[in-house]
C-alpha cells in the first residue's frame, strides 16, 4: 500500500475547518453552485443524536464533573480543550498561553456562549481614534450588510438601544430578565451603567423551521432541536442539501500545496483513522481552521518559493495574536436568599448585560486605558446545580450540620452572582506564535510555540473592571466574596483563556504590513483565503464569532464573484 | 446526509408543538439509585464506609419533606468523587475519620460510628462551627468543612436534593415568563423594573 493517496478530483473549493467561518463559506459557495470539500480535524458531531440536552446530573458519571482543565463538563458539547492528547504545544519562557483546540464537526459553535455583538464604527478604526494598534481596511458600514445577513440566518435576539459604538441589528425579541438580573439592573441604573438585553444566537421565535428555545439553560450542551446557532445545524445541513458539499472528518491538514506558479493547488492532510497522507486538489483554498491552526498551516506550508511559509512575505504570519481581557468578581446577595421557589433557567446564557459606557470619557482622556469592555454576569438560580454547589457555605451560614444546615443551604441557594469583564486587547509585538522546531503532534506536524504579554493598558482595564464590579455588587446590597487586587494583576486572565484568540494573519491595504487583503485573500497567493479569526486586525470587546461570520460571508461573496470573472 | 434536524421527530419542526417535541426527546426516567449495599467502595475500607454513612446521616438527615443524604446516595457519591479526583482530598477525609475515632475512643471508649447520637454530636459540635472552634482544632475544622462541602455537593446534585432545594428547572417551557410576581415582590421590584 502506498503511504500517500492522491485523489484525482479537483474541487472548486477546499475549506479547512467546519466552524463559524468555514460553515459560512460552505453555506454560501455551495448555494452558488461550487463543488466544495470540507476537511475537519475532529470527529462527526450531530447534536440531535450526541447532545446531552436534558440529561440530569445524577444520571451522569461523577454527577457531570470532568477532571480536565477547561471550561467544559460532561454535558458540554466540547471535544477538545486547552489540552488535546497527542497534540502538544508550548509557551516560550516568560509567557503563559493556553491554546484551545476544538476537534469536532462545527468546532466551538456547538458549545459557544452564543453572544453575538457587532463591532462598532470605532472598532474598525481604532488607530484613527487613539493612535494605538491598527485600523481595519474597511469601515463598519462596509461590513454592516453582512452582519444583517448573518443575523437573519442564524437568529439573534436583542433590542434596539442606539448605544454609542454598539450597532443594533436584526433582532428577534429578547427574553424577559431573570430575578437576579433585575436586581443587578436596578443597581446599574443608579450607577448610570447601561444594563440591557443581551444579544444571543438563540431563537425566541421559529426561524427557517427551527423551533424557539425551550428555556432549560443548556446551550452549552448544544440544543438537540436546533434552537440555537451551531454550524452543523444552521450552515452545514443546508450546504449538504445542495449536493455540492462533501465533508471529511478526522482529516488533520498539514499543509497547503502550491504549484510552480505560486498558486495553491490543494492540501495535504493526515487521515487520522489510517494515519496516511491524503492529497486533495482544489481551485480555491479557504483556511478556517481557527486562528492559530491557520497560522500553523501557513507556516508549515514551506516550499522553495515560500521558504518562510506561505503568504508570509511580510513576515507577519503569527504576529499580533490577541485574546479577550478578562477579570471576575463574585458577589453574595442577601436579598436573593430564601426567595419563593421558582425556575431560574431561562436561555443558555445571560438575558441582560452591560455594554461599554465610557467612549466619551475615553475620548476626553479621562480613563487610564483606551479601549472598552462589556460585563457579562450570571448566577442566581440559573442552570442545573453541579458538583461544588454551595461550596464554602460555612462562610455565610457559620457551618453546622443537620436540619439547620439543610435549611441554610436552601436559603443560600441562588444568592450568588458572578461578574465577568470582557475587554479589548491592543495588539502588541510581544504576542505572537511561531513553529516550534523541536515539537510535533502525533501526526508528525510541527506544532506552535506561543509568546504572549498583556500591555499596561490591559492591566489598567482589569483594575477598572475590579473597581466597577465591586461597586455594582455593593450598590445591589451584596457582599464581594471573590475579587482581585494589584498583587494579582487585578485578576487578569491568562492569554488564550478567553478562547477568543484572533489575529496572526491580519488583513490590510498594504502587502508589506499585512498578510491578507481586504477580502481576506493572501497577498502572496491569489487563490488562498482565510475565513476564521486570523484576519482580525483588532479584537474589540465584542465576542468575535459574529464578526467572523460577517467577514466570512463577505469573503465568500468575493470568492464567488472572482470565480465568475475567472480571476482565480 | 447530515441528520442534525432529520433525527428529531417531525413535530419538532412544527411551530405549533415545540413543547411536544421536547417531551419526545426527554430521557426516560432513570432507575432509582442503587441500594447502598450494592455499591462496592473504591476508597473507603468497611469501617470508614460505615462511619461515612453515619456522618452523612448526621450532616443531612431525612426530614418530614425529603429523604436525607444516605437515601440520596451521598456516601457513594463521596467515595466515587475521592477516587475520581485523586490528589490529597481522600487523605484529608480519611484522616478526619481517624481523628473522629481517636476522639470518640478517648471520650467514650467507642468508635465514632458505634457511639450514641448524643456522643457523636458532642464531638461534631466542637468542629462544625468554624467561628466558635478552638484555634487548636483548625485542622479538624478544615476536615469537617471539606466533608460538609462534599455532602452538600452530592446531596444537591441528586434527585432527592433537587426536590429539596428545590431546583425547578430542566423542564422545557414553551414560553419564558421572566421573574414571577412573588419573587419580584420580595425583592422590592415592581412592574416598571421588569419592563425593559
Amino acid at each position: 500500500m502506498p503511504q500517500m493517496i492522491s485523489s484525482p478530483q479537483v474541487y472548486d473549493t477546499i475549506i479547512v475547518g467546519s466552524g463559524a467561518g468555514g460553515g459560512i463559506v460552505a453555506y454560501n459557495l455551495t448555494k452558488a453552485g461550487a463543488k466544495c470539500l470540507m476537511l475537519e480535524a475532529g470527529s462527526w458531531y450531530d447534536a440531535a443524536r450526541d447532545s446531552k440536552w436534558l440529561e440530569w446530573t445524577y444520571d451522569a458519571p461523577h454527577r457531570g464533573a470532568l477532571n480536565t482543565e477547561g471550561p467544559a463538563d460532561y454535558f458540554s458539547a466540547v471535544v477538545g480543550g486547552w489540552q488535546v492528547e497527542g497534540e502538544p504545544y508550548r509557551s516560550a519562557p516568560g509567557s503563559d498561553f493556553m491554546w484551545f483546540r476544538s476537534r469536532m464537526l462545527g468546532g466551538r459553535t456547538n458549545s459557544w456562549g452564543r453572544i453575538s455583538l457587532r463591532n462598532g464604527p470605532y472598532d474598525f478604526k481604532p488607530y484613527s481614534r487613539d493612535e494605538k494598534g491598527f485600523d481595519w481596511p474597511f469601515t463598519y458600514e462596509e461590513l454592516a450588510p453582512y452582519y444583517d445577513k448573518a443575523e437573519e440566518l442564524i437568529g439573534v435576539f436583542g433590542s434596539q438601544e442606539g448605544i454609542e459604538n454598539l450597532p443594533d441589528g436584526k433582532f428577534l425579541p429578547p427574553p424577559a430578565p431573570r430575578c437576579y438580573e433585575l436586581l443587578v439592573q436596578k443597581a446599574c441604573r443608579g450607577l448610570q451603567i447601561p444594563c440591557v438585553p443581551s444579544r444571543l444566537a438563540i431563537l425566541t421565535k421559529t426561524l427557517n423551521g427551527r423551533p424557539p428555545c425551550h428555556y432549560v439553560s443548556q446551550c452549552g450542551r448544544c440544543c438537540r432541536l436546533g434552537s440555537n446557532f451551531s454550524s452543523p445545524v444552521v450552515l452545514l445541513d443546508p450546504a449538504l442539501t445542495t449536493g455540492n458539499l462533501e465533508i471529511r472528518c478526522d482529516a488533520m491538514v498539514r499543509e497547503v500545496l502550491t504549484g510552480a506558479d505560486g498558486r495553491a493547488t490543494g492540501v495535504s492532510y493526515i487521515d487520522k483513522k489510517t494515519r496516511k497522507e491524503v492529497q486533495a486538489r482544489g481551485k480555491v483554498i479557504v483556511l478556517a481552521a481557527s486562528s492559530c491552526e491557520t497560522v500553523r498551516l501557513l507556516l508549515n506550508s514551506r516550499s522553495p518559493r515560500f521558504a518562510n511559509g506561505l503568504a508570509n512575505s511580510s513576515g507577519l504570519v503569527g504576529k499580533y495574536l490577541m485574546d479577550t481581557v478578562m477579570s471576575d468578581v463574585t458577589g453574595h446577595f442577601p436579598a436573593l436568599m430564601d426567595l419563593p421557589p421558582h425556575n431560574g433557567d431561562g436561555v443558555g446564557g445571560m438575558h441582560l448585560y452591560m455594554p461599554w459606557w465610557n467612549c466619551q470619557r475615553q475620548q476626553r482622556h479621562e480613563l487610564p486605558f483606551s479601549r472598552g469592555y462589556h460585563i457579562e454576569f450570571g448566577g442566581g438560580r440559573q442552570g442545573m446545580p453541579m458538583p461544588g454547589i454551595l461550596g464554602g457555605s460555612e462562610r455565610f451560614v457559620g457551618g453546622g450540620y443537620g436540619e439547620d444546615l439543610k435549611r441554610n443551604c436552601q436559603k443560600l441557594y441562588g444568592s450568588f452572582v458572578g461578574f465577568h469583564g470582557r475587554g479589548e486587547m491592543i495588539p502588541n509585538e510581544e504576542s505572537h506564535c511561531e513553529i516550534d522546531s523541536d515539537l510535533v503532534d502525533q501526526w508528525g506536524i510541527p506544532t506552535l510555540k506561543f509568546h504572549f504579554k498583556w500591555g499596561d493598558e490591559e492591566i489598567r482595564m482589569a483594575a477598572h473592571m475590579q473597581q466597577t464590579f465591586q461597586e455594582i455588587v455593593k450598590t445591589a446590597g451584596g457582599e464581594v466574596i471573590e475579587s482581585y487586587g494589584p498583587q494579582e494583576q487585578w485578576g487578569i486572565s491568562r492569554g488564550g483563556q478567553g478562547i477568543h484568540e484572533v489575529g496572526g494573519a491580519r488583513m490590510g491595504s498594504d502587502p508589506k504590513t499585512s498578510v491578507l487583503n481586504e477580502h481576506c485573500r493572501a497577498w502572496d497567493c491569489k487563490n488562498l483565503f482565510v475565513a476564521d479569526g486570523a484576519p482580525f486586525v483588532s479584537l474589540a470587546d465584542k465576542n468575535p464569532t459574529l464578526t467572523i461570520m460577517a467577514l466570512a460571508w463577505r469573503t465568500s461573496e468575493y470568492i464567488a464573484a472572482q470565480v465568475r470573472k475567472g480571476e482565480v | 446526509m447530515l441528520k442534525i434536524l432529520g433525527a428529531v421527530p417531525g413535530a419538532a419542526l412544527a411551530t405549533s408543538a415545540p413543547l411536544g417535541a421536547a417531551a419526545q426527546v426527554l430521557q426516560e426516567p432513570s432507575a432509582a439509585p442503587a441500594a447502598p449495599t450494592a455499591y462496592q467502595p473504591k476508597v473507603f475500607n468497611p469501617h470508614e464506609w460505615k462511619t461515612i454513612q453515619v456522618l452523612c446521616d448526621l450532616m443531612i438527615p431525612a426530614d418530614q419533606h425529603n429523604d436525607g443524604a444516605v437515601e440520596a446516595g451521598v456516601p457513594q457519591f463521596i467515595d466515587d468523587w475521592l477516587n475520581f479526583k485523586g490528589g490529597d482530598l481522600a487523605a484529608q477525609i480519611q484522616g478526619g475519620l481517624t481523628w473522629l475515632d481517636l476522639e470518640s475512643n478517648r471520650l467514650f471508649q467507642n468508635d465514632f460510628a458505634d457511639s450514641t447520637a448524643a456522643e457523636q454530636k458532642q464531638i461534631l459540635d466542637r468542629i462544625a462551627y468554624p467561628q466558635k472552634a478552638a484555634a487548636g482544632d483548625a485542622s479538624t475544622v478544615a476536615f469537617f468543612n471539606r466533608l460538609r462541602d462534599l455532602v452538600v455537593s452530592g446531596y444537591y446534585t441528586s434527585r432527592v436534593g433537587f426536590k429539596a432545594l428545590p431546583y425547578l428547572g430542566n423542564e422545557p417551557q414553551s414560553e419564558w415568563d421572566g421573574c414571577p410576581a412573588p419573587v419580584l415582590a420580595k425583592l422590592g421590584l415592581d412592574k416598571k423594573d421588569q419592563k425593559l
